[in-house]
């Protein structure tokens, strides 16, 4: 057995390869900028202001915008004051989706931004640190004529954070504040077609609660969900890529355990980086389609965290193991060091999301960003988890560049070899380094489509054509790490072929006493690719 | 019934000849006795609408409560904005509601065209987001084609529609008149540019909400300033307003700065034919024009509300007036106040 198929592959078998995953990844480009809408729309809702006229407002009754049971509406607060109606009966009422239009599940998640329109008053003004606190109600149905069901209702404060960007005088009376938007709602699912928030401000004067919150306008939501054509075509996405990966995933590992030999570790993390890809694959969302889960937006959190996660390792690993000698390699521990803070950080986002959607699972209105205390916790979670990112990736360049200055040693010694030796180090030479090209490669275009993505409208147009930005950038991107996942399952795959037999040209009959020489000089080293005996044997030196 | 029909439309058709060059439909605003404009009749019981804008008014009937919201909004908004002027967009319970103050092509008249513009397209794009209209948003696709509409790919902004609304609903008056009059051509352009005013304002807001929050996936919307920033808008263009004259331009006619020294005006900037009138005195075959007898000033101010420029010369007079100011307040967020009444002695002055 000699090695890897990228070692046995002939160039030009290998730049075919190379091509036909090109044109997969510009195929999956083009399917989401072309076919594809963009990823998440948002609608905005202006909320309808209510009347309560009844005494205790413990009543389940719920308060429809418009529509035929359209509740006692008031324009403005000017109207309120007349009628002597106090802020305790006012009930904002938004109904999601607009009239004529249905929410879907395939939808997928839905989340609610809140925004206040609040006028300065001079002697009414904002206070510092003015908390609203909010009593809010959430309820579905599923046709136009059954009642409202609640889903959620929760007492939740958030802090306004709001500031008037002009002089404070009589003069800008009337002038809204600049406030920033606040969290409101999470929905992991939108299994039902109807819902009704209803959104009171309860003024108690002795308990200081929503005091000195300034003259309320207005309150403006945005709802956004996911677009139902993006997820039609991404669950079309998924569902294509997961048979594909898994089946080079069996075929991998069938080549693996037909060796005499048992894996070593790289092998390992090669499988076990098809199965995290195959996991992140499976589209396991069809079901969201009929059932209500709402864990699946945090299932998907944590299965994009497990595959980042084992990306990360996978590199590290892969450039360790080219890299140290054989005493020490072939052992998972010995990369605790790299590992550990890959683990710690993705355990800290882990925690950092279970306290936000895990906690949304139960209540829908929490948001961990609302409190002081939780602030500075997601903060301490996000930072660490910053900082653990930061040493990874100094762990990683400095591998880097010890392979690559391991390399450039072995090359100084390279003309004393002989010839199909050398011409075989040099091409493991290039190959390595063409991988390290590739894997640099993706990570740029991830990038650099990220801050595209980022910058850009969203749209841009083309001739006749819409091509969405954001949706090309979601399933290339996805597509583009399938591609890589699988072209390294394929690529370090054990090979068949005898050693030597697809080198190029004039040494194919001439060198099976090199390679007995080859072989026994290094027998001891017993690697995936030559690639390790060279380095390995370089270390031993 | 016949002969009755063509006799309103005869008499509509003359209205609208002769009074056209006000925005008659701002006096929508002042109609306070018609409840809510639920039926296709009350249209045509609408007084200050042309023919085409009462066929508008049918066919759309759900949007006119929003139009007589926006017709009051632009009345608001114009009294706010000039209420230290000469002239302070003082309105009349008869038609036209401005009197005759804007017949002419005065800067006042490119004001008040391009905030009820304006205010058209805001009434009616929050009318939309409050769900108080059925066809926003969805049947204007602005992206492109979308298969299933709503579900596949989302609905566009209301404002697209709140815009187009007010295109035909406010500028069917001059579209009906030919292209050719210069002042259908200088209304046209600021009807344009009060909506533009909001167009060019709007706020985009986005959201991240990928991976834990990361901005992984990031949703942007625009969001409508609020319309006091619309009139403020609207109120720096009417001051730097550019004084045009119809010219041929090629094949069309277009209107071009009067000086030509003068870089020729944008989309976004307010033109006018005619210079305007000082407003000083109050003049009778002018409806409207009231003079500034009797006005506030303020003694200080060197400026447009200081008592030498608002009373035009004439001087002024001064009292002490005792007033009961509110003080010492607690309000809620809403409909709550309870103040101290401390009556305090302030200096008042009127013009002569």
């Amino acid at each position: 057995m000699a090695g890897a198929i990228i070692e046995n592959m002939s160039t030009k078998k290998l730049v075919i390869v190379g091509v036909i995953l090109l044109l997969f990844q510009a195929f999956s480009f083009m399917v989401g900028g072309l076919i594809a809408p963009s990823p998440t729309t948002a609608v905005y809702y202006l909320a309808t202001k209510c009347v309560d006229t009844a005494k205790n407002h413990q009543s389940t009754k719920w308060f429809m915008p418009w529509g035929p049971n359209q509740c006692e509406t008031i324009r403005n607060f000017d109207e309120a004051e007349a009628l002597k109606i106090e802020a305790n009966n006012i009930v904002f009422a938004v109904h999601i989706p607009l009239p004529n239009k249905e929410m879907s599940p395939w939808f997928q998640f839905m989340l609610v931004i809140l925004q206040f329109d609040i006028a300065f008053k001079m002697h009414n003004q904002i206070e510092d640190g003015a908390l609203a606190t909010v009593d809010v109600g959430l309820a579905y149905r599923d046709d136009t004529l059954s009642e409202w069901t609640e889903m959620a209702h929760s007492l939740e404060q958030r802090k306004l954070k709001c500031n008037f960007t002009t002089t404070k005088n009589y003069e800008n009376e009337g002038r809204y504040y600049e406030c920033d938007l606040l969290p409101f709602m999470e929905v992991g699912s939108v299994s039902h077609k109807y819902y009704l928030l209803n959104i009171r401000l309860p003024v108690h004067e002795r308990k200081k609660i929503n005091v000195g919150i300034g003259e309320i306008k207005d309150i403006q939501l945005v709802g956004i969900h996911q677009n139902g054509g993006f997820t039609k075509v991404w669950f079309a996405m998924k569902t294509f890529l997961t048979p594909s990966i898994l089946i080079v995933m069996i075929w991998y590992w069938r080549r693996i355990t037909l060796l005499t030999r048992p894996p070593v570790l790289l092998e390992k993390v090669i499988f076990a980086l098809g199965i995290s890809m195959t996991f992140i694959n499976i589209p396991v969302e069809w079901f969201s389609v009929g059932f209500d889960w709402t864990w699946m937006l945090l299932f998907g959190d944590i299965r994009q965290g497990i595959f980042y996660s084992m990306l990360l390792s996978f590199w590290i690993i892969f450039c360790g193991e080219h890299l140290m000698d054989q005493m020490e390699r072939n052992r998972f521990s010995v990369y605790w060091k790299q590992v550990g803070p890959i683990v710690f950080g993705s355990f800290c986002l882990f925690i950092f999301d279970m306290c936000e959607r895990g906690v949304q699972l139960t209540n829908p209105f929490y948001s961990i960003w609302a409190s002081d205390v939780g602030t500075e916790l997601a903060m301490a979670f996000i930072i660490v988890a910053g900082i653990c990112a930061c040493l990874y990736f100094l762990f990683l360049c400095f591998m880097v560049f010890q392979v690559f200055r391991n390399i450039s040693g072995k090359r100084s010694s390279l003309p004393a070899m002989s010839k199909a030796r050398r011409l075989h180090y040099e091409g493991l030479i290039f190959r390595f380094k063409f991988l390290m090209l590739v894997t640099l490669f993706c990570a740029a275009m991830t990038v650099i489509f990220f801050i595209i993505s980022q910058v850009s409208e969203g749209h841009w147009h083309w001739g006749d054509h819409t091509l969405q930005v954001n949706s090309a950038f979601f399933m290339g991107i996805y597509g583009m790490w399938n591609l890589y996942v699988f072209a390294i399952m394929f690529l370090y795959a054990p090979s068949h072929k005898r050693y030597g037999d697809s080198q190029s040209g004039g040494d194919t009959g001439a060198n099976s006493g090199e390679e007995i020489q080859l072989t026994t000089t290094i027998t001891h080293v017993d690697g995936p690719t030559e690639l390790y005996k060279m380095t390995g044997k370089e270390a031993q030196e | 019934m016949n002969a009755e029909y063509v006799l309103r439309c005869l008499l509509m058709l003359c209205f609208a000849l002769f009074s056209a060059n006000a925005s008659n439909w701002l006096y929508l605003a002042k109609l306070t006795s018609v409840g809510s404009i639920a039926n296709e009749e009350t249209c045509e019981r609408l007084r200050g609408l042309i023919q085409r804008q009462v066929q508008i008014c049918k066919r759309s009937i759900e949007v006119m409560d929003a139009v007589r919201r926006g017709a009051q909004l632009a009345i608001d908004e114009c009294q706010f904005q000039f209420r230290n002027r000469r002239w302070n967009c003082s309105t009349l319970e008869t038609m036209p509601v401005f009197g005759k103050v804007v017949t002419q092509g005065t800067r006042e008249a490119a004001f008040v065209y391009a905030i009820s513009a304006a205010s058209v397209a805001f009434a009616v794009t929050r009318a939309c987001s409050s769900g108080e209209l059925e066809k926003c948003g969805c049947d204007r696709t602005v992206h492109g084609v979308s298969p299933e509409g709503f579900q596949w790919s989302g609905c566009s902004d209301n404002i697209a529609y709140g815009v187009a609304f007010s295109q035909s609903f406010v500028d069917v008056r001059e579209r009906g008149k030919g292209q050719s009059s210069s002042r259908a051509l200088m209304n046209l352009h600021n009807n344009e540019a009060g909506r533009k005013a909001i167009l060019s304002h709007m706020r985009v807001e986005c959201k991240c909400h990928g991976v834990s929050g990361s901005c992984e996936v990031k949703t942007c919307w625009k969001a409508m300033p609020p319309f006091r920033k619309v009139g403020n808008v609207i109120k720096e263009k009417f001051d730097g307003a550019t004084e045009v004259e119809q010219r041929k331009v090629g094949t069309a006619k277009a209107l071009v700065p009067r000086n030509s020294q003068f870089k020729p005006h944008t989309d976004e900037d307010l033109v006018y034919l005619e210079p305007s009138p000082d407003f000083c005195d109050r003049d009778p075959r002018t409806p409207g024009m009231l003079g500034t007898v009797g006005r506030q000033c303020n003694r200080t101010s060197k400026a447009i509300d200081g008592c030498e420029l608002m009373c035009c010369g004439r001087g002024f007079q001064t009292e002490e007036v005792q007033v009961v100011d509110r003080c010492s307040c607690k309000f809620h967020w809403c409909c709550y106040v309870k103040c101290k009444q401390c009556p305090k002695t302030v200096e008042m002055h009127t013009c002569r």
